[in-house]
C-alpha cells in the first residue's frame, strides 16, 4: 500500500471474465523441487479466483511460489490459501502479490500463507505484498512461519498418543483446509514420510 | 507400593521448584495436595507426567515398581497415569472422537489388545460422555476449541473416564467451575474410585474436596510437603490459610 503510480503488470496466464470462477489447486509432495508461477487477471466485473496450495518437502528440495493476483475490474473476489511443511534442509519461498487497479472498486482479496518448519536447517521465506490503487476494497493477508506446537504435542502424548502419531495428527490438522477432496490418504502417507 | 516419590528435586531452567518431595500413595487411595500459588503443585503434576522443560536433579519416582522418570509421557499414559490439565490445550482441526480414538487404541495396542472397532468405540464414548453430562454433539467438536472453562474441565474428566487410569492427577480441576459443574466433575471422579485406582487432587481450595473425600491431605509449600494429615487439615486451611504451616 502507499505505492506511487499504477503500472499494470503484463497479462497473466489466466484471464477470468465477468461472472466466471477460476479454482486452482496445487499439491507439491516430497521428492520433487517445484516452481509454481501463477498470474491471474480478473478482467470482468464480478470475476472470482480461488487458489489453494499445499506443499510438503524434505531433503534438499526447493519449492518456490510466485503468485500475482491482479484485480482489474470492479466487484471481483479472490482468495488464496497456501500452507505447507518443510523438513530436512528444504528451502521454500513464497512471494504473493495482490494488485488492485484504480478501477477495481468493491474488490475483495484475501491471502494466507502459513508454514511449519520441522528442522533447524529448513528455510522458509514468505513475502506477501499488497498494491492497492482503489479506495473501496477489502483486502487482507497473513503470513506465518512456525514450528509444531509443543503444548499440543504434550497434551496428546499425555493421553497415550505416541509422539510420531501426535506430530502427524497436528500436521494433518494444520493442512486440512488445503487437502484436496479424495487425496487425504495420499497426503497422510506423505506427511508420515517427512 | 503403588506410587513412591523419594526426595524429588526438580527445576525449570536454573530455578529449583521442588526441593525434596517424599510421597507414598497406596492403591485405591485419594490424596489431596494443597498449597498456595507458586508452591510447586503444577510442577509436581508436570514432573509426574513427563512434561518437557522440567529437569529432575535428584530423587526417584516408582510407579507400580517401574521407574517413571525413565518413561516417555505416552509410556506413562499406557502404564495408567492420567493428568487432568489445569489449562486444557486446544487442538484445532482434531475432533474429540479422532483424538480419543487414537489415545484409547494406542493404549490398547501397548497392552497387546486389539484396537476398538469404530462402532464399539463410539458406543463407549457416548456412555462416558453421558457420565459427565457432555452433549453428544461435542464428539464432533475440535478438542477444546471454543469451549468454556467448565466445558474444558468436563472434557478432561470425560477423557479420564474413557481411559480408566490407575492413577489420576487432577491439577486445579476445580478452578473456574460453578457448583453444578463441580458436582459433575466430582461425580466423575467418585465413579472411578475403586480399590485399584488412586488419585492425586491438586488444589489450593477446599471446594472439590467437599464432594470427593480424600484419604490423606498434604500441604505443599515452597517445594516441600510441610504437613500431612487427614480432613482436619482442610478445615484448618479454610480457617487460617497456608501461613500457619
Amino acid at each position: 500500500m502507499g505505492h506511487g503510480k499504477y503500472i499494470a503488470p503484463p497479462a497473466g496466464q489466466y484471464q477470468v471474465q465477468a461472472g466466471e470462477v477460476l479454482n486452482l489447486q496445487f499439491v507439491v509432495l516430497p521428492g520433487e523441487s517445484r516452481d509454481i508461477d501463477v498470474s491471474i487477471d480478473l478482467i470482468g466485473p464480478g470475476a472470482e479466483a480461488h487458489i489453494k496450495a499445499l506443499y510438503l518437502c524434505g531433503a534438499d528440495e526447493k519449492v518456490n511460489f510466485h503468485i500475482l493476483m491482479h484485480h482489474r475490474a470492479p466487484g471481483c473476489h479472490s482468495t488464496q490459501t497456501i500452507k505447507g511443511i518443510a523438513g530436512g534442509t528444504a528451502q521454500v519461498q513464497f512471494h504473493g502479490i495482490i494488485v488492485v487497479a484504480p478501477d477495481a472498486q468493491q474488490t475483495e482479496a484475501y491471502q494466507e500463507n502459513h508454514n511449519i518448519v520441522l528442522t533447524d536447517q529448513a528455510r522458509v521465506e514468505t513475502r506477501p505484498q499488497l498494491e492497492i490503487y482503489a479506495d473501496d476494497v477489502k483486502c487482507s493477508h497473513g503470513a506465518t512461519v512456525g514450528q509444531l506446537n509443543e503444548d499440543e504435542l504434550f497434551y496428546m502424548r499425555s493421553r497415550g498418543i505416541p509422539e510420531k502419531e501426535a506430530k502427524t495428527l497436528q500436521m494433518l490438522s494444520f493442512l486440512s483446509p488445503v487437502i484436496p477432496e479424495g487425496r487425504a490418504e495420499e497426503i497422510e502417507s506423505a506427511v508420515r514420510s517427512l | 507400593m503403588f506410587l513412591e516419590i523419594n526426595n524429588l528435586h526438580a527445576r525449570i531452567g536454573d530455578k529449583e521448584i521442588l526441593k525434596g518431595i517424599d510421597l507414598t500413595i497406596g492403591p485405591g487411595e485419594v490424596h489431596a495436595v494443597m498449597g498456595p500459588n507458586g508452591a510447586g503443585k503444577s510442577t509436581l503434576a508436570a514432573v509426574l507426567t513427563g512434561k518437557p522443560g522440567y529437569e529432575v536433579t535428584e530423587g526417584s519416582i516408582l510407579f507400580q515398581g517401574r521407574d517413571l522418570l525413565a518413561m516417555t509421557p505416552e509410556e506413562r499414559a499406557w502404564a495408567g497415569l492420567f493428568l487432568s490439565f489445569q489449562y486444557p490445550i486446544e487442538i484445532p482441526g482434531v475432533t474429540i472422537t479422532a483424538f480419543m480414538k487414537a489415545a484409547v487404541n494406542a493404549k490398547r495396542k501397548a497392552h497387546g489388545l486389539p484396537e476398538f472397532k469404530t462402532g464399539d468405540f463410539l458406543k463407549l464414548m457416548k456412555e462416558k460422555m453421558a457420565l459427565v453430562q457432555m452433549k453428544p454433539e461435542f464428539a464432533k467438536r475440535e478438542v477444546n476449541v471454543g469451549f468454556s472453562g467448565g466445558e474444558k474441565k468436563r472434557n478432561e474428566i470425560f477423557q479420564m473416564a474413557l481411559l480408566e487410569p490407575e492413577l489420576s492427577i487432577l491439577d486445579e480441576t476445580d478452578s473456574g467451575l460453578d457448583v453444578d459443574a463441580l458436582k459433575i466433575v466430582a461425580d466423575g471422579v467418585n465413579t472411578l474410585r475403586s480399590p485399584e485406582r488412586s488419585a492425586i487432587i491438586i488444589t489450593h481450595y477446599h471446594k472439590l474436596l467437599e464432594y470427593v473425600q480424600p484419604d490423606v491431605v498434604h500441604v505443599l509449600k515452597d517445594g516441600r510437603l510441610v504437613k500431612t494429615g487427614g480432613r482436619e487439615l482442610i478445615d484448618a486451611i479454610e480457617a487460617r490459610g497456608f501461613d500457619q504451616f
